[in-house]
């Protein structure tokens, strides 16, 4: 089945999609930094980790933008190829190490930012593909 | 190497090994479907049929196992290290979809995933 070409519409939902992922990973990290992380060896010092994670408002928000990205990339999966899609989408590689330095001050040294650049080239030959039949799921 | 990064790199790990099985499971349960096509309702009715499989069940578990090793790890490391390095789910996938779905996996796929085995390594010393 061919699907249709990627139009401007279809990139700015790509985009939203990649800002959604994005916020959803920004908030869950919000969320576990509500906690003390320190001292985390026993079953229930886990427990108590995540029941504090999970009652904090910063995890649900994440949840809800995970619903969002999933229901905006169903809607992007049916007009577009999964092999189109997902080399745009991975611009949230970029996107994530860049709002981590800005909104959480973490500091992203050019030696990191290298390794990003070759995840990302790996993330395009792994996920470029011309023939509907080698597209898998994600 | 900083101290406690190898430890972050196999919760990462365990997480993208939860995240492989739930993707297997997911896709496992889909191939026994007959894919729709077209309107909503049809949609609807594939995504119905979808939720009673016992598997797709076994999915949704191991997504939740891997949110919660998610936050351990985002409690302990950088996001921007967490999140490139949990790329390794592509490593894990490329790999069962070649010997659990027996996929073929094409060459420029391999080679993408030594690209981001590397990638990886370089994050892991910064």
């Amino acid at each position: 089945m061919i699907k249709k070409r990627l139009t401007l519409k279809i990139l700015i939902f790509l985009i939203f999609s990649d800002i959604l992922e994005t916020l959803t990973h920004l908030l869950f990290k919000k969320g576990a930094l509500t906690q003390d992380h320190l001292d985390i060896n026993t079953v229930s010092a886990g427990l108590t980790f995540l029941g504090g994670v999970f009652s904090s408002p910063f995890l649900w928000l994440g949840l809800v933008s995970v619903l969002c990205t999933f229901i905006i990339w169903s809607a992007i999966l049916s007009k577009i190829d999964l092999s189109v899609a997902v080399p745009i989408a991975s611009f949230s590689y970029i996107l994530i190490p860049l709002s981590s330095a800005l909104f959480l001050g973490e500091s992203v040294s050019l030696f990191r930012w290298i390794g990003v650049i070759f995840i990302l080239v790996g993330v395009f030959f792994v996920s470029l593909s011309t023939k509907e039949s080698e597209v898998s799921l994600r | 190497m900083k101290e406690g990064v190898v430890f972050t790199l196999f919760l990462i790990a365990l997480t993208s090994a939860c995240d492989t099985i739930n993707q297997l499971f997911l896709k496992s349960a889909i191939n026994s479907l007959t894919a729709p096509s077209g309107n909503i309702l049809k949609i609807a009715k594939f995504i119905f049929k979808l939720i009673l499989i016992p598997r797709v069940w076994i999915s949704f578990l191991f997504s939740i196992i891997s949110l919660c090793i998610w936050l351990f790890v985002l409690s302990r490391a950088d996001l921007s290290f967490a999140f490139s390095a949990d790329s390794m789910h592509y490593v894990f996938i490329a790999v069962a979809s070649r010997f659990v779905l027996k996929e073929r996996v094409s060459f420029r796929r391999w080679l993408g995933i030594v690209f981001i085995i590397i990638g990886i390594t370089i994050i892991s010393f910064t």
